[in-house]
């Protein structure tokens, strides 16, 4: 075995209930983060996103039309 | 839209107490902290009086800025910025007049028991028990009613600060809850549940993610509320405040590790920490830049804009300390400068430069919606911001140059292998720049006591027959 693969060796038969639990939470934190940057960064969701951008102005507006 | 019918719309009320009680717990909080640097350069201004000692109003310095003075801030920004992104009213008032009296008390309980010397010794957690249940009790009925107003929202998307503040109210309720959990002896005596390294690993995981989502996620909602706002200008990019979100959000919570380089802590646990905080660096610089950018094409605002100066400063502290943390958690650099004052520098930038000037601006800025007249003295807000300025520079340069000579000089050792310096030999050198670290504060207390006068004196104006030709739009 060479220095590399010992390193990232894991007794996977020592791992506890909440090892496991925590490790599953870990990786599907991780994938859906970056399931998060594909749909951000999709250039057909471009616009949808960037149209909030106007919230924070729009706020006084909307307080005028609900006068 | 005129006073009666925004007063109708939204509680401004609560917002306008906390945002006042924010204002005077940041005079206090930054001159108990000068009162402790005073003490450190000049040890007999401990006077020998067990109470004021340094030892005892340390926490108390820290508790006040963090949780008064920040609490407050966030308490008030958070109960604004909901209300009217969602375009609706808090989901209960009763329930935001009790997060306030509530805070209040456990600011008050603070005040009285550190002081006393009771504390569970745990840097940021030190009080007792039956606080930190009172602290909880809080916390969840903020983030009741902040997630029952967005779920009374009034328009289909949540902005993006919504979402900075929910990650804070989630994780500090895990985070405080789990580090809190302790077996109480007595009153106000309790032991932590966890032990040994553990319970150092909790500690920290707290103490970090306390940084983390207490006093950069939550101050992220204000920013990419009010630099627009301010600004008059979008976002730069909505998108990168999503990539900013969940990448903060995903790596932040790991970075607790890195507190505990050398110790009986696991190695690998170290460097994961260390690692993540060095790739946080990437979102950290992307929301600097994001709000940095959202001024483009308008640059030539901060000549007269003093509020925007402060938001924008503000970033620029935000950039230099996320990336001088991730630096200081590298193990080779974590040897050096752990232990030493150049952390104080650090966390100082950050708390100082980041956290006060990003509240700062947003305070203002809300001051003048929230009484409806314009600011008492635009000049005084520029003196503030240069004097403040000033203070912190005096400060964190102080703290670089002190740190890093401690570093060397306790590692120092000569051709036998003793060392070189005794520790009070390093404590003597330290003089010169815990004086100049006094004096930068106390610029800071200065800047803040002006911030307090000018925030009173508009106020009282507001409340003068004239106020209403000059009510600032809202």
């Amino acid at each position: 075995m060479n220095r590399l693969t010992e390193h990232f060796s894991t007794d996977w038969s020592g791992l506890t209930a909440s090892d496991w639990v925590g490790l599953i939470m870990t990786v599907v934190t991780f994938v859906s983060m970056l399931a998060v940057y594909f749909y951000a960064l999709k250039p057909g969701n471009r616009e949808r996103l960037e149209a909030h951008r106007n919230i924070v102005l729009n706020d006084d507006s909307s307080d005028r039309e609900d006068r | 839209m005129s006073e009666a019918l925004v007063e109708e719309k939204y509680n401004y009320g609560v917002v306008r107490w906390f945002t006042v009680a924010a204002v005077i717990y940041l005079v206090v909080g930054t001159l108990l902290g000068v009162i402790i640097a005073g003490q450190l350069a000049w040890p007999t201004l401990n006077f020998d009086i067990p109470y004021i000692t340094f030892g005892r109003l340390r926490p108390l310095h820290t508790n006040a800025v963090i949780f008064a003075f920040g609490g407050c801030t966030l308490f008030a920004s958070a109960y604004y910025i909901v209300q009217r992104t969602c375009s609706v009213r808090l989901w209960s008032d009763k329930l935001a007049w009790f997060t306030f009296w509530g805070w209040n008390l456990v600011i008050i309980s603070a005040v009285i028991t550190l002081p006393l010397g009771y504390t569970q010794g745990k840097e940021y957690a030190e009080l007792e028990w039956p606080i930190d249940i009172m602290i909880a009790v809080v916390w969840v009925a903020f983030t009741l009613n902040f997630i029952m107003t967005i779920v009374r929202r009034k328009c289909s998307h949540i902005y993006v600060a919504n979402w900075f503040f929910l990650a804070m109210m989630i994780m500090v309720t895990y985070v405080h809850v789990v580090n809190s959990l302790v077996i109480p002896v007595e009153l106000f005596k309790s032991y932590s549940i966890f032990s040994g390294v553990h319970d150092a690993m909790i500690q920290w995981w707290w103490g970090h993610n306390a940084v983390g989502f207490f006093l950069t996620a939550g101050f992220l909602g204000i920013m990419y509320y009010f630099v627009p706002k301010q600004a008059n200008r979008p976002i730069y990019s909505y998108r990168l405040s999503v990539l900013h979100f969940w990448a903060l959000t995903f790596g932040y919570v790991w970075l607790g590790a890195h507190h505990l380089h050398y110790t009986a802590l696991p190695d690998w646990t170290g460097t994961l920490g260390a690692a993540i905080s060095i790739a946080m660096i990437i979102p950290s610089w992307g929301g600097a830049i994001n709000g940095m950018m959202t001024l483009s094409g308008a640059w030539d605002r901060l000549r007269t804009d003093y509020v925007l100066r402060f938001l924008i400063m503000s970033l620029a502290f935000y950039a230099m300390s996320t990336f001088e943390g991730p630096v200081m958690s590298a193990r080779v650099v974590n040897a050096l400068s752990h232990y030493t004052d150049w952390g104080i520098g650090h966390v100082h930038s950050g708390a100082l430069g980041w956290v006060v000037m990003v509240s700062a601006g947003a305070i203002y800025h809300m001051v003048e919606k929230l009484w409806g007249r314009e600011i008492y003295s635009k000049s005084l807000i520029n003196l503030h911001f240069w004097v403040h300025t000033i203070g912190i520079v005096i400060y964190i340069c102080a703290m670089w140059v002190s740190g890093i000579m401690q570093g060397l000089m306790w590692r120092a050792y000569d051709e036998y292998g003793n060392l070189v310096y005794s520790f009070a030999e390093s404590v003597g050198a330290m003089h010169p720049y815990y004086a100049m670290r006094a004096f930068g504060g106390l610029l800071v207390v200065i800047g803040a006591v002006i911030m307090l006068y000018n925030v009173i004196m508009t106020i009282v104006k507001s409340k003068e027959p004239a106020a209403e030709t000059t009510a600032a739009a809202v």
